[in-house]
């Protein structure tokens, strides 16, 4: 049992700790809540508010006026999100595929189940090769493929629905575009 | 799509290359293409400049809903794809199961594949001096010679082995030798299958079908996200029609209205004198 003494050092150490000190873990502590970023608003970003920026200018085209101008911003904002999103589920795929070891986790579970069972005093014999074989065995090709959508699913879903509202966001700012365009 | 990095410069097309120069700055702002791993750049630049000469953008919007509509379109392919080998797969390594369950009734058609197997666990277990006699011996093993059986079963017993383990594996080898065969369709892999398929009394589609049964959900959600992608597509060109028909009215009007430009109307003033009197 962990005696009072301790518990106070303990107490007294946390107290006098303020989190980290140099501007590299602060911006690395800043982040720890951060998972994909993707519920910011693209202005938020620095790069990729001056790329709203250059594709709004691209979609007003020269001598806009100020109306025009603002609504080729919404088409680009929309248009960044949207790539932004899209850019997060490619990274989540390819992170999976070009992991050699991937695995489900169930599968890493079983793993973990059966290497204990094996440590047991009166444990099958089993030859060493086979258990190799078992341990270091990944799903390939399309079952890795499939496995990698099975096990990200729920973060895939979250995905498509930023992508949803990034694409509906898009098309109502394009047509609100055209719109202008069309009275002009 | 000047930055492209998958992309192999030798294998595009000449019309890709024009085409990418001729509109690389404008199509880079809406992102590089999100090939994975395996994916060929080359039929991705292709589909593009298919799809651009079809479309015909007019202005940048319509080159998002190009870009748009190219990339959900790969993605279709990439569902389709990744369905049918992974129905593929799991056909094939039912196929791998049965044979090898088949195969236990007939040792004549892997007591070659027995015999070398045996061979080489013998060689590695064998005291120096009989190493050479490894491959004799598991012939006379696979031929069913009772010494040599008496032999093998006590090496085996000292390295932990049973000689049902070698069959299994021997089966296995052969099992899998025989379907990569049937997928090369080599005539004598092909007829032996089918023998054993309709000697067992099922087909290759009740085969896969089983297999499939148990990878049902993995299906579903590569058909949901076939279902996603398509519908995208299908958004970004009704989007396009849409805009040509808005297009199409603007263009009209304009026309209307320059030809109104053109043309004064006269004011027709009757005539005096000639009916007069």
């Amino acid at each position: 049992m962990t005696s009072d003494r301790k518990i106070k050092a303990n107490r007294a150490n946390a107290r006098a700790s303020i989190g980290p000190k140099t501007a590299q873990g602060r911006a690395r502590a800043a982040r720890n809540a951060l998972r994909h970023g993707l519920s910011l608003p693209v202005c938020s970003d620095p790069p990729l508010s001056e790329e709203v920026e250059a594709l709004a200018r691209e979609i007003a085209g020269t001598d806009a006026n100020a109306e025009t101008q603002e609504l080729a911003r919404r088409v680009a904002e929309a248009q960044i999100d949207l790539r932004r999103v899209r850019y997060a589920r490619h990274q989540l795929l390819s992170d999976g595929l070009s992991d050699p070891y991937y695995e489900s986790r169930a599968s890493a579970r079983e793993k973990v189940r059966v290497l204990c069972h094996l440590l047991r005093p009166n444990a099958p014999d089993i030859p060493m090769a086979a258990l190799e074989r078992y341990l270091t065995s990944t799903p390939q090709g399309p079952h890795k493929f499939a496995t990698i959508l099975s096990e990200e699913a729920k973060q895939l879903l979250a995905l498509d629905r930023y992508e949803r509202r990034a694409l509906s966001r898009r098309k109502f700012a394009i047509r609100a575009f055209d719109e202008a365009r069309h009275h002009l | 799509m000047s930055k492209r990095v998958h992309s192999d410069p030798k294998t595009r097309s000449k019309k890709s290359k024009a085409m990418t120069s001729a509109s690389a700055p404008r199509w880079t702002l809406f992102g590089q293409p999100q090939l994975l791993e395996g994916e060929d750049a080359a039929a991705y630049d292709q589909l593009l400049v298919r799809i651009c000469a079809a479309v015909k953008p007019v202005d940048i919007i319509d080159e998002v809903f190009v870009a748009d509509v190219v990339s959900l379109e790969w993605e279709v392919l990439r569902w389709r794809r990744l369905k049918s080998s992974l129905i593929r797969a799991h056909g094939l390594e039912a196929l791998k199961g049965f044979l090898a369950e088949q195969l236990d009734s007939d040792f004549d058609l892997y007591s070659e594949h027995f015999a070398d197997y045996l061979a080489k666990i013998l060689q590695e277990n064998l005291p120096e001096e009989q190493v050479d006699s490894a491959q004799t011996l598991a012939h006379e093993c696979a031929r069913n010679e009772p010494d040599a059986d008496a032999k093998v079963n006590e090496v085996l017993a000292g390295i932990g082995l049973t000689m049902d383990g070698i069959l299994r594996g021997a089966r296995a080898h052969k099992a899998k030798e025989l379907v990569q065969e049937y997928v090369r369709r080599e005539p004598d892999a092909v007829t032996l299958v089918h023998e054993l398929l309709s000697g067992a009394g099922v087909s290759m589609d009740a085969l896969v079908a089983d297999a499939l049964a148990k990878k049902l959900d993995y299906i579903e959600r590569i058909d949901r996200l076939t279902t996603i992608a398509e519908s995208r597509r299908n958004d970004s060109l009704r989007e396009i029609d849409r805009r040509r028909a808005v297009l199409g009215e603007t263009l009209r009007r304009s026309v209307q209205e320059v030809e109104d430009g053109e043309f004064e109307v006269i004011e027709t003033t009757p005539a005096k004198g000639k009916n007069a009197a």
